[in-house]
């Protein structure tokens, strides 16, 4: 954890890590005895499910709850479903997880082969759940108009370095998986960002590179698009809104890899930062329990241990090892109970620390006044709650230790609330 | 390893480290040169008056606290802050009552009623400060205060000769290394201009002042007083013993800074910070106080809500702000 300098007469600057100068391919985790995937749909008892409990699958196999869902997940290994149930997020938002016991001796024939086209329809259909999560669903849809792509090589949050480590390793599968975005899409622009730092060890070829500073949070999306792209995000808008879209590098390694071996991929590459700090590079099946790679390193989670799924900033916690490795998981951290910092309820004593941190510009001292009064619209009509770009920095040096970023996002999650209600 | 309990909570898993307690606690140990200073110049009574204004402060808070059956906040030594301030802002013979009601009024009625820590719309030491000087102001006679007392300089309020006898008569009175090394009359804690220039200078290093309020105020000084002492020397004093004597260092650094009263944004910060003196001199030169900072400070409280409305504008925001 990065403490408050003795003399902090400017605002501290947290800077983004380098991925390591050797790069090694990273550690694989073999296939556990059970899987849970994750699908963004809300079990209703009133329907026939087409799923149910010892189902037998095949790997790559689609996995819909009823037969007008959209949503989908695709099993990640040969087996049967074991157990699904209700499984809700950190913002009661519901979704289903699944549970896939892997048949011990997979056949040939227990992978369904993909008839490969590059078409953004196609890949909207089958590809939604790659590793890296890439979004098809933006992509396909008609009404939203995207007009510049951007691979995302530099990380979003502090300790992370998947992305670059994906963007230095499998350059040459980014290339060709760009090119069958290209050709997917028809969108002529395509930018990649990378570290000023690594720019140098790494060659795109065609693609336009942008160069990302090293102090956080410039490689956010606001932040690109405003200092790179000339796009100002209006507030309230997603960067798509824009016609930009955000895309994982790994997930075009995954686009490139589906298309060379017509089967869909699963192996998931993310960074373990232990409690020492130690980073470890694992190559684990989508579905498989944190557990199980904790348990590959020794790394013992204690009693009031927290969990990081993501970045120290941006992430968020989990309250079980159990928790299944996700498409769109770049990092894992565990934190030790006696460095987790405290949070009070005291009120904001306007300091002003985070005035002058904000990148944004929102005066954070006043917005949280009215958020801890539940005054959503007029936080955000007059106190500019909707410009945030969640980059959390306000609540890193909050004297008071008010949770503002999870005022924020709670203020924003109950504001969109209040509009569609209205 | 299934049965245990993960703490969950929200992002950001960091924090920097800082807190309430280890803000206050860096601002009581700034202004101890000053204070220290102070106790040795005044001797014993100064000592007293210092320890009951902190320890009564603090225990309003506590009774306050029991009786709004509120969480206890003593800990965060707010009041500790504001009673240490109090108690070097009074002269060192001040009786014990005039402290007690002091404080009572600084954190009962300047912070507590309106909510405690970050609610109070005024700086609670200056509350009080403008309680007893309205009620008393006998009290605030430091000339007389010191009746009884040996000094080895001259024992003359500074602010008050100056007001009353102009500027050349007391021009050969304060040379202006006694005035910063602390030979003159005033405050326990007012008095060692250099300690408490040294206490604001850790703070702003530290970064728990803001810098634009205490340079901006200090500037206010120096540009108005030299205004008004240009215009006639005869009268006005000039900016030096206007900036090292009375509570004016006292107010750049401690008073003016106070969080909760201040504005936040660059350029308010400015110009509360130079308003303020500007005020202060105004006072002095012609109001009827010998020293308005504990007046001006209040007043500029008053407007720092409206200052602080001039911010710069929010990314991607159209129209106008505030």
């Amino acid at each position: 954890m990065i403490k408050r300098s003795f003399f902090s007469l400017n605002q501290p600057r947290l800077f983004y890590d380098l991925v390591e100068p050797d790069l090694k391919e990273p550690e694989s985790i073999p296939l556990p005895a059970s899987l849970s995937v994750l699908l963004s749909e809300e079990i209703d008892s009133t329907k026939q499910a087409l799923i149910k409990k010892g189902d037998a699958v095949k790997k790559g196999e689609k996995l819909r709850l009823y037969d007008d869902s959209t949503a989908y997940t695709t099993s990640p290994v040969a087996g049967t479903i074991n157990l699904f149930d209700t499984y809700s997020d950190d913002f009661g938002k519901i979704a289903t997880f699944i549970v896939i016991k892997p048949d011990p001796n997979p056949s040939e024939a227990d992978t369904i082969k993909l008839d490969t086209i590059e078409d953004i329809g196609f890949a909207d259909q089958f590809l939604r759940k790659l590793p890296g999560s890439p979004p098809f669903e933006v992509l396909a849809n008609d009404r939203i108009k995207i007009s510049t792509i951007v691979i995302t090589c530099a990380d979003t949050d502090l300790l992370s370095t998947t992305n670059q480590f994906v963007g230095l390793m499998y350059t040459d599968e980014i290339k060709a998986g760009a090119k069958i975005l290209k050709a997917m899409t028809r969108i002529p622009k395509i930018c990649i960002t990378i570290p000023e730092a690594l720019r140098t060890r790494v060659n795109f070829d065609s693609i336009q590179v942008i160069e990302t500073g090293n102090s956080y949070p410039s490689t956010l999306p606001a932040m690109i698009m405003k200092d790179h792209l000339n796009i100002v995000l209006p507030a309230g808008q997603t960067p798509e809104d824009k016609g930009v879209c955000f895309i994982r590098a790994e997930a075009l390694v995954s686009l490139a890899r589906v298309y060379k071996t017509k089967e869909s991929v699963f192996d998931k590459i993310l960074t373990l930062i232990g409690k020492d700090g130690t980073r470890h590079r694992v190559r684990a099946t989508i579905g498989t329990p944190l557990s199980k790679i904790f348990s590959r390193f020794n790394i013992h989670v204690n009693e009031q241990d927290r969990i990081i799924i993501g970045g120290p900033m941006r992430g968020f916690a989990t309250f079980t090892v159990h928790h299944p490795v996700l498409a769109d998981m770049d990092t894992v951290i565990i934190q030790d109970r006696d460095i987790i910092p405290q949070l009070s309820d005291y009120p904001c004593i306007n300091c002003g620390n985070c005035i002058r941190i904000c990148p944004v510009n929102i005066p954070v001292n006043l917005l949280v006044r009215y958020l801890e009064a539940n005054q959503y619209e007029e936080a955000a009509d007059r106190f500019d709650l909707e410009s945030c770009i969640e980059c959390g920095l306000c609540a890193y040096v909050c004297t008071a230790r008010i949770p503002l970023y999870q005022y924020i996002r709670l203020g924003k999650h109950e504001l969109l609330t209040l509009r569609a209600d209205a | 390893m299934t049965t245990n309990k993960l703490t969950v909570s929200h992002a950001p898993f960091w924090h920097d480290g800082d807190s309430l307690f280890q803000m206050n606690l860096n601002i009581l140990l700034a202004l101890l040169p000053a204070a220290i200073f102070g106790i040795i110049q005044f001797g014993a009574p100064a000592l007293g008056v210092v320890a009951l204004s902190i320890s009564t402060a603090m225990l309003w808070e506590l009774i306050m606290n029991l009786m709004s059956k509120k969480p206890l906040t003593v800990g965060d030594l707010d009041s500790a802050v504001i009673g240490m301030i109090f108690g070097i802002m009074l002269p060192a013979t001040a009786p014990f009552w005039l402290v007690v009601v002091g404080t009572f009024v600084a954190v009962v009625i300047g912070k507590m009623i309106f909510g405690g820590i970050g609610a109070n719309p005024f700086n609670p030491a200056l509350i009080g400060m403008s309680f007893l000087m309205l009620s008393w102001r006998v009290m605030f006679d430091f000339d007389a205060a010191y009746v009884n007392y040996d000094f080895g300089f001259t024992a003359l309020a500074p602010l008050a000769a100056l007001k009353f006898q102009g500027a050349a008569a007391v021009a050969d009175l304060f040379p202006t290394g006694d005035l910063i090394m602390g030979k003159q009359v005033g405050a326990i804690g007012s008095t060692f201009g250099l300690g408490i220039i040294l206490g604001g200078i850790y703070l702003i290093l530290r970064g728990y002042i803001r810098w634009e309020i205490s340079i901006s105020f200090i500037l206010g000084i120096i540009v108005t007083a030299f205004c008004f002492n240009m215009a006639n020397p005869q009268v006005y004093g000039g900016p030096v013993i206007h900036l090292f004597s009375g509570y004016t260092l006292l107010g750049a650094f401690f008073l003016a800074t106070e969080n909760s009263s201040s504005p936040v944004n660059i350029i308010p910060m400015f110009i509360y910070g130079f308003s303020a003196a500007a005020m202060i001199i105004l006072m002095r030169n012609i109001g009827v106080y010998e020293d308005g900072t504990v007046l001006a400070i209040l007043l500029l409280n008053l407007v720092s809500p409206l200052v602080d409305n001039i911010r710069p504008k929010a990314l991607g925001k159209a129209g106008n702000n505030a």
